[in-house]
């Protein structure tokens, strides 16, 4: 048991399980700045950037899971090296995949340490002032630690079960926060440039990144599920709700305020007034329930690392805990690297940036060698026939 | 043996995580501020004054018959000066035995001589501190700030309990503006319109809502009385203000007073006919107001059938009401030149490229044509059939 290699045990995430995996790695620490940093190219209409932005990011998803389509139960790690070598020299696929692999994997390293790191620096600027920034790290490195104990099928319930505890707080801090909504800030939609349209949407796209841990679980999705639905699904979920965190957003606040405050949705909450006082300061309450939304999005990334590092190893489940302990190590002190709240916004919209660029560059490269190759095998037979 | 070990193993894991919040602190070991007032200090102009209202939990007494005339020692007040806020809030940490806290703070009491010369200033500490609700009203004082926090109302053992009792109560009958330091904030960083706070006077005994203060950018320009503060929410926020006393046309002594319940508003801006020779100075716009209501007091009978006596009532509330508008608007735009009705959001709303991108709405204001339609249904007569 302890040395099988992945994908000899059974695929059996459920549609609604795949859903719950990608809404919940999508939605984390992105969505407390949503607001400010849609609105601060397209002003009053910064709404339209998550919607525009899923579009985006669900052409990449299709790549994805068309990718996972063609080799069935495998994962990126997997058929990487069919999609690059021979089946002569399977060594020129090892080392034409490596690079692709890395970056990958280095990429979603980086990201849960930026990720904690954004976590951590809310917590402690906003509930707990006295906590060392340290703590906050650790707890979270010792919870994704735990869950990297454990095979796929326990990320996938994990998730399910969270799932809950992620949508429904942000939809009521949502829909809550418009009994002082002030429509007319939301108005005129029409007064931006392209180039600042453009901007905007590449705002929006990278609050989508997270989607690309489906290179690898994809590849344990129930045979007969459909995979473009659960994508489409889960991008849908996000992007309403991304949508209205940011209408919300600028219409109580106006795209003016909102550029003056560091975590807008946070301030949502703070303005956001329960009827009879019955939660005096649901900031605290709020944040104690998005720690999940944080949890899933950083453990999620965090767990597709070490599970690809043990399927390149061809190691078992041993083999995947020791690494996780021993890659913490170095995540911890990555994620206290940025110095300062601007530098890790500025890191923060650095991995945006690199997210964007990986999650559309691996599957088009990918798509397009698989493309060549299916041509020349394709003129090799006309030569065999011929 | 290894059941002993699993035990102990378990106990030591509890040990270690159920530890509790290593930085709580008791209620009653923090000094809660219930309210801040801020003044300038009398000996040196450069200095601020700050005052603070904290409450003793030990004095308080729900259930102990400790009667009247002990509500002076329910509260501590202490002030310190100081060149900043903060500067203030450290003097005054120095002479305290518990941490200040200021995450109860509800009401903000600002002397008018300091918002006269601008709040700016004092607003940024209360912008960054966590701490700070968005949701506490901060009030301009007639005078001495801190006078506000020294009243002895006698109805309530801890005098901002008292105050707080005033606006909300104020609030939900209409009559007193629901303004939070959250709108405070909006209102200054967006660029259609200013920001206006609750007016108050506190003598030794008690205080009273005289108005609002309006404000341009962070500096108050001037008051509004009880009476323009009405016709105000009823233009801005649709509450309908308070009762309209009115004398009787044609009698000696008579007073007809009239109760609004319900208000509609809707704001009109029209373009006259030659926009293209006049360019864009030939924008208007109306404010059709409808009030329903009841008469609740006549001091003197007209003798008239009722009927009649309601055409003639409504006629002369209209035009009462329309005068009311008329002054309001005289005073904003001539005196103050600051557009608290935000006129401006719906014009950059609605007519962004014909009017907003033309003109500076700081200085236009001023010269922009606005007027008034009061639409009044007198509903009932109360009790009397006349």
């Amino acid at each position: 048991m302890s040395r099988n290699e992945g994908h000899s045990w059974h695929q059996n995430l459920s549609m609604w399980q795949q859903i719950c995996l990608m809404t919940s790695t999508l939605i984390g620490v992105g969505v407390l700045t949503l607001p400010r940093t849609t609105s601060s190219k397209l002003f009053e209409a910064g709404w339209i950037a998550p919607l525009i932005g899923s579009a985006g990011a669900f052409v990449s998803l299709w790549l994805i899971v068309k990718l996972s389509k063609r080799y069935p139960g495998e994962t990126f790690i997997e058929y990487s090296h069919k999609v690059w070598g021979s089946a002569s020299r399977p060594w020129v696929g090892k080392v034409f995949s490596l690079p692709w692999i890395s970056i990958y994997l280095v990429y979603l390293y980086f990201s849960t340490a930026i990720v904690s790191r954004v976590f951590g620096e809310v917590v402690v600027t906003s509930v707990l002032w006295q906590t060392p920034l340290e703590a906050m790290l650790l707890t979270m490195f010792l919870l994704i630690f735990f869950l990297c104990m454990h095979e796929v099928e326990v990320v996938a319930r994990v998730n399910e079960l969270l799932f809950p505890f992620i949508i429904l707080p942000l939809l009521f801090i949502a829909l809550a926060s418009f009994q002082k909504a002030e429509f007319g800030n939301l108005l005129p939609i029409n007064h931006v440039s392209i180039r600042s349209m453009a901007e905007g949407v590449y705002e929006g796209i990278y609050s989508y990144s997270g989607f690309e841990i489906m290179f690898v679980f994809f590849a344990y999705a129930q045979k007969n599920t459909n995979k473009e639905l659960a994508g489409f699904y889960s991008l849908l979920i996000a992007a309403l709700l991304y949508m209205l965190i940011v209408v919300a957003g600028i219409s109580v606040f106006g795209y003016e305020e909102l550029q003056r405050v560091t975590w807008p949705t946070l301030e949502l909450v703070k303005t956001t007034q329960v009827p009879g006082f019955i939660l005096e300061r649901l900031e605290s309450a709020f944040l104690a329930v998005w720690v999940s939304a944080v949890f899933t999005t950083v453990a999620n990334a965090f767990y597709v690392v070490v599970y690809s590092l043990r399927q390149l190893f061809r190691k078992g489940i041993w083999f995947q805990r020791i690494m996780a302990a021993v890659l913490l190590v170095p995540l911890f002190y990555f994620s206290l690297i940025p110095q300062n709240i601007p530098e890790v916004f500025q890191v923060a919209s650095l991995l945006g940036l690199s997210s964007l660029f990986i999650n559309l560059l691996i599957p088009v490269v990918y798509w397009v060698v698989i493309l060549i190759r299916d041509m020349m095998s394709k003129r090799e037979e006309k030569d065999v026939d011929g | 043996m290894g059941k002993y070990l699993r035990c102990f193993t378990l106990f030591f894991i509890c040990m270690c995580l159920l530890t509790g919040c290593w930085d709580r602190r008791e209620l009653e070991e923090r000094a809660s501020v219930l309210a801040i007032a801020i003044d300038q200090a009398e000996e040196d102009e450069n200095l601020f004054k700050m005052t603070v209202q904290i409450p003793i939990p030990i004095k308080i007494a729900g259930s102990s018959g400790q009667g009247g005339g002990s509500n002076a020692d329910a509260v501590k007040i202490m002030s310190a000066t100081g060149r900043t806020v903060t500067d203030a809030t450290n003097n005054l940490q120095m002479r305290l035995n518990q941490r200040l806290f200021l995450g109860h703070t509800r009401v903000l009491a600002l002397s008018e001589e300091i918002a006269k010369e601008g709040i700016h200033d004092i607003m940024d500490s209360f912008r960054r501190e966590p701490q700070i609700r968005r949701l506490l009203w901060p009030i301009v004082v007639k005078g001495k700030a801190s006078t506000l926090l020294e009243i002895k109302p006698g109805l309530e053992q801890i005098p901002v309990v008292f105050l707080m009792g005033l606006i909300e109560n104020g609030m939900k009958l209409g009559r007193i503006p629901d303004q939070t330091l959250g709108d405070y904030f909006n209102q200054t960083s967006n660029v259609t319109m200013e920001p206006f706070l609750n007016y108050v006077e506190a003598t030794k005994k008690e205080v009273s809502w005289k108005g609002v203060a309006v404000f341009r950018g962070n500096k108050m320009v001037g008051i509004l009385n009880r009476v323009q503060s009405w016709a105000l929410i009823q233009l801005r926020n649709e509450k309908p203000g308070g009762d309209i006393v009115i004398p009787l046309p044609n009698t000696k002594k008579g007073y007809v007073s009239f109760r609004p319940h319900f208000v509609k508003k809707k704001l009109m801006i029209q373009e006259q006919g030659d926009t293209k020779s006049k360019g864009s100075e030939s924008f208007s716009a109306t404010y059709h107001c409808e009030l329903q209501g009841d008469i609740v007091e006549l001091t003197e009978d007209l003798k008239i059938p009722p009927e009649q006596f309601i055409v003639q009532m409504q006629a002369l509330i209209k035009k009462e009401m329309e005068e009311r508008a008329k002054k309001l608007l005289l005073q904003l735009q001539k005196q103050y030149n600051s557009d608290i009705l935000k006129l401006g959001l719906t014009l950059r709303a609605k007519h962004y490229h014909e009017y907003w991108k033309k003109h500076n709405w700081k200085e236009d204001f001023r010269d922009f044509p606005v007027r008034v339609k009061y639409t009044i249904k007198l509903r009932r007569l109360g009790m009397e059939m006349q």
